[in-house]
């Protein structure tokens, strides 16, 4: 459904450096659960217990494997008057904003994120529901972008 | 009682009070500290009479009843102790009446043609601002305690994050008249009007402003009696639109919340009665929950009497309460989502409650906070579309709704026929459940984004959900299990009258 919703001229793609980010930022928790959870199997000495950590890694490697897949799902596109933005294989998820109804436009960097050089851009509208943040993008790039959105969303401020 | 309706007996103000909007800083209203601090104050001195009642009787009546106090040493150390303890405690007081008649002194605010200000703080100064035309909404709220001395809370809700500006406590009759003249300006309208209508409101006597010319004990007569009015029926005083005033039955409402809570406390109750049976120790975690909910039901209902809601030129007005009473203002074009619902046992009698979402962000409490979302408890349907009216005027229910087609039964196991969309002009309707009906409508130059989403087993069937964001409330506008041709039709529809709507 998100192929009809996004029909017409491509989506802008976030930086394929990202997947790094992304893969680390599964890694890290990923190690730190699954060797935490080998401990009460290698102190009690209960056999089944090993599933637990062995489930535990069956996820993370799914996650990582589908790490790089995810990150392609991401994209956005400026419209005329609004920004569409997607996420998502198994769970899409497509949300448009009116340029106008953008309040601000944050820029954030994250640790990993900038060893990458990357940031991610959010957008804040009156609802928390919107939720729109791009990750992954060249620093140089997200700051050309927030200009550019402010820009827009004042040419086009509407009354909240 | 002399006078059956000393309001009508003609009072000569000595001189009008001065226009609230005049730029000037004023105070607010004199008895604050003690209001504000009045239970602690009243507190140390309960607990003085208490502590010294033998000492007073001692000192008043004991020397004429012969009763002269013990001459020995310990007896006399305590009553120099007392007393010293006394000076103290008075001295104390003393310092906490200065701060407090200090603290009021500093505790300013001012209404120009483009702001509100505060000032307060003797130690740490705090100034806020706020701009008129950033005001969602008035609201007067008065606590039974401050209700008592004719003082009144008068909260500023302003947009976005920066809260609230809160007048603790100022006159009610002031009150009324600076909400009339901040939303007047709020909406832009003319202020000549506006105080011609204040000076109406004035013509009834301000129980503060009793300065007739009458003797003392008519004058507190008088005020008394305008008190009491006034603590029985706020709001006859204000001036409403009677053609769209919502009568609310005492009756009804109990009957609707019994309803609405109805399966909760038999449950409660039988719980209850089993246990007493059976368990009596059960009844000591039972009870509290029997206290719980009924108290819950109770108070839903104490808080929605005297309910009204009226049309007035700068927005909506809506009021609550018996003991503690709330009024506000709705400027119109502030209600960001509209939800009306209908829980199961309601249906039979036709009742609906409407409750909305608006832009300001809400910091208040219990009690309070109802009334912040909620615009009909609850009401026919007559009454419902004329609250909704009040709203999108002359709005009725569309009738081509896309509903969910046949194969989401499995993810909507009764409500898929009912489950669904429609467009207005004006607005996006959804329509959702079968047992707990619920009809949520958006206003278009209001939604702030839309979002389409599904998952495995939803892209399975072919389906989708189209999300509606609006301001954070009560209210979620959203409705899953559409055909997703349909879902993401509706989400291009939404978007495209949004930006239509915005411009």
């Amino acid at each position: 459904m998100s192929q009809g919703a996004a029909a017409g001229e491509a989506w802008q793609r976030v930086s394929p450096r990202y997947v790094w980010v992304d893969l680390i930022t599964v890694l890290i928790p990923g190690v730190i659960v699954t060797g935490g959870l080998t401990i009460a199997p290698a102190v009690s000495r209960i056999a089944w217990l090993w599933l637990l950590p062995a489930a535990a890694f069956v996820v993370v490697v799914l996650l990582l494997a589908f790490t790089p897949r995810r990150v392609r799902a991401i994209g956005y596109r400026l419209r005329e008057d609004d920004l569409v933005f997607r996420r998502g294989i198994m769970w899409h998820r497509v949300v448009a904003v009116p340029y106008g109804r953008m309040q601000l436009v944050d820029v954030n960097r994250g640790p990993i994120a900038r060893a990458f050089g990357l940031a991610e851009l959010k957008f804040v509208t009156a609802a928390v529901t919107t939720g729109v943040v791009i990750p992954g993008l060249p620093e140089a790039e997200a700051e050309a972008l927030r200009d550019r959105l402010v820009a827009l969303a004042e040419s086009r401020r509407a009354a909240l | 009682m002399t006078s059956p309706l000393p309001e009508r007996v003609p009072h000569d103000h000595q001189a009008s009070p001065p226009p609230v909007v005049d730029g000037e800083w004023h105070r607010l209203y004199p008895a604050t500290p003690f209001l504000r601090g009045g239970i602690v104050v009243i507190a140390i001195l309960g607990y003085l009479i208490v502590q010294f009642r033998d000492v007073f009787i001692g000192l008043f009546i004991g020397s004429v009843a012969g009763r002269e106090p013990h001459e020995d040493t310990l007896t006399r150390w305590l009553l120099e102790h007392s007393a010293l303890a006394v000076l103290i405690v008075f001295g104390i007081l003393v310092v906490i009446v200065g701060f407090g008649w200090l603290s009021w002194r500093m505790h300013t605010y001012r209404v120009t043609d483009e702001l509100i200000e505060e000032r307060e703080g003797v130690v740490w100064r705090r100034h806020r601002r706020g701009r008129l035309d950033r005001v969602q909404g008035v609201d007067i709220v008065r606590p039974v305690f401050p209700r008592l001395f004719g003082a009144a809370r008068l909260e500023i809700s302003m947009a976005g994050s920066d809260g609230s500006i809160r007048l603790s406590y100022v006159s009610s009759a002031h009150a009324d008249r600076l909400r009339a003249d901040i939303l007047a300006a709020a909406s832009q309208r003319r202020r000549a009007e506006d105080e011609e209508e204040a000076r109406e409101q004035d013509a009834v006597p301000g129980p503060l402003h009793p300065r007739d010319s009458r003797g003392t004990a008519s004058r507190l007569q008088g005020a008394i009696v305008a008190r009491a009015n006034e603590f029985l029926a706020p709001e006859l005083r204000e001036p409403v639109e009677a053609g769209s005033l919502v009568t609310m039955h005492p009756g009804r409402l109990v009957g609707a919340t019994g309803l609405r809570f109805g399966a909760m406390m038999l449950v409660v109750l039988a719980g209850a009665i089993v246990a007493g049976i059976y368990r009596p120790g059960l009844l000591f975690v039972i009870v509290p929950i029997l206290i719980g909910v009924y108290g819950f039901a109770a108070r839903e209902v104490l808080r929605s009497l005297q309910y009204s809601i009226a049309s007035t030129p700068d927005g909506i007005r809506v009021g609550y309460g018996l003991l503690s009473t709330t009024n506000e203002t709705l400027p119109p074009g502030r209600v960001h989502a509209i939800e009306l619902s209908q829980p199961l046992f309601w249906r039979p009698f036709g009742w609906w409650r409407v409750r909305v979402n608006r832009a300001s962000a809400s910091i208040r409490d219990g009690g309070a906070a109802q009334a912040n979302t909620t615009m009909l408890p609850v009401g026919t349907i007559e009454e419902t579309l004329r609250v909704v009216g009040l709203i999108l005027p002359d709005w009725s229910e569309p009738s081509d709704f896309t509903t969910s087609p046949e194969r989401a039964r499995w993810v909507r196991w009764f409500s898929w026929r009912r489950n669904g969309f429609a467009f207005d002009d004006r607005a996006v309707v959804i329509r959702r459940g079968r047992f707990w009906r619920t009809l949520t409508v958006v206003p278009l130059a209001r939604v702030q984004s839309v979002g389409i989403e599904d998952g495995p087993l939803a892209r399975a069937l072919r389906l989708a959900r189209v999300d509606v964001h609006t301001v954070v409330g009560v209210v979620r506008a959203h409705v899953g299990a559409l055909d997703a041709e349909d879902a993401v039709g509706m989400w291009r529809d939404v978007e495209s009258r949004t930006l239509g709507a915005m411009t």
